[in-house]
């Protein structure tokens, strides 16, 4: 009886490290979960690169795309182009907004300038916005439901099948 | 019983060491700009490698220091302060894990394999020798008296 409980004390050793490595072996280290998916659109009040003021308030109802981004970031030079087609198919179905992570607003007005301004609006965030989403470095892409909830977010450069799937998350399908 | 004497006393000692260096931790500072500086110490920066909030140099960090003073200024603890950023950026914005299971397991596995190889090792020590093989009768013996002086010649 001794004997087989010394043996069974293996198993209890092994198996538990064995279901570590095998819920985590295809998992990507570098990608940290994100804490706000599910959960309401945090409050904001922030100037635009235009001086106006845009709140979240501003996103109530309406589907939104809120996308990180910066002068220096090249990365988000790759994705520029699938914003821009969005924002000519889209219409009124879904808001693009431009958030201005870690950058001067004049870089940021020069750089819109060189690769095209889609006319959104586009955010200078004083840090706290990233906070409040999470941000870990940009390009970082959040899409939003009509109900003002987080519902997928995309790290690194868009492409286009990944804003079809973000979009489609929040209930936009555009053709 | 006193087979069980040494893995018990292995598995005390390591535990024991284990918590004695838990216990030796240094505690929480007390003053305001300690308190910030302990919390950004314990912060990941969210846009660097290997570097906490109160190291990096980055904007992101600076964001971070201002939100911790700015929470310490508005009351709040700093349990309650490195909670707020959990709730933003999950459990890995901490570079010291929040439960102390993390810093345990490793000891609690350390001393069950201990435990293991001390009974495994007791086991053997104790352990009744096999029975002897039957002696020969007579004639075995006499057939193999016969075989070695046939080799012998």
């Amino acid at each position: 009886m001794r004997s087989n409980l010394r043996w069974l004390l293996l198993p209890a050793l092994l198996l538990p490290l064995g279901w570590l490595l095998f819920v985590n072996i295809g998992a990507d280290p570098r990608t940290i979960p994100s804490q706000i998916i599910c959960r309401s659109l945090p409050a904001f009040s922030l100037t635009t690169l235009d001086g106006d003021t845009f709140t979240d308030a501003d996103l109530a109802g309406r589907p939104a795309v809120i996308n990180f981004w910066a002068s220096w970031c090249g990365p988000c030079v790759a994705e520029h182009p699938v914003l821009l087609d969005v924002a000519s198919v889209a219409g009124g179905s879904v808001q693009l907004v431009g958030v201005v992570y870690q950058d001067r607003p004049a870089s940021a007005a020069g750089w819109l300038r060189r690769y095209g301004d889609g006319g959104w609006p586009d955010l200078v965030d004083d840090g706290n916005l990233a906070l409040d989403f999470g941000v870990t470095g940009p390009p970082e892409t959040y899409f939003v439901d009509a109900d003002g909830i987080v519902r997928d977010r995309v790290v690194g450069p868009l492409t286009t099948q990944s804003m079809r799937d973000g979009l489609h998350e929040i209930g936009v399908d555009l053709s | 019983m006193k087979r069980l004497a040494v893995p018990v006393v292995l598995v005390a000692a390591v535990l024991g060491v284990g918590l004695v260096a838990f216990l030796a931790a240094p505690s929480a500072p007390t003053s305001g700009a300690a308190a910030a500086a302990g919390i950004a110490a314990d912060l990941r920066c969210p846009d660097c490698q290997s570097l906490s909030v109160a190291e990096s140099r980055t904007a992101a960090s600076a964001a971070i220091r201002a939100e911790i003073v700015a929470q310490l200024d508005a009351g709040r603890t700093p349990d309650e302060v490195r909670q707020h950023f959990v709730d933003r950026y999950g459990a890995w914005i901490l570079l010291r894990p929040a439960l102390p299971l993390a810093w345990i397991a490793p000891l609690l596995a350390l001393a069950a394999g201990v435990a293991w190889l001390g009974w495994w090792i007791s086991d053997r020590r104790t352990r009744p020798l096999p029975p002897a093989p039957p002696a020969p009768d007579a004639a075995t013996r006499r057939r193999l008296a016969d075989e070695a002086e046939a080799l012998d010649a």
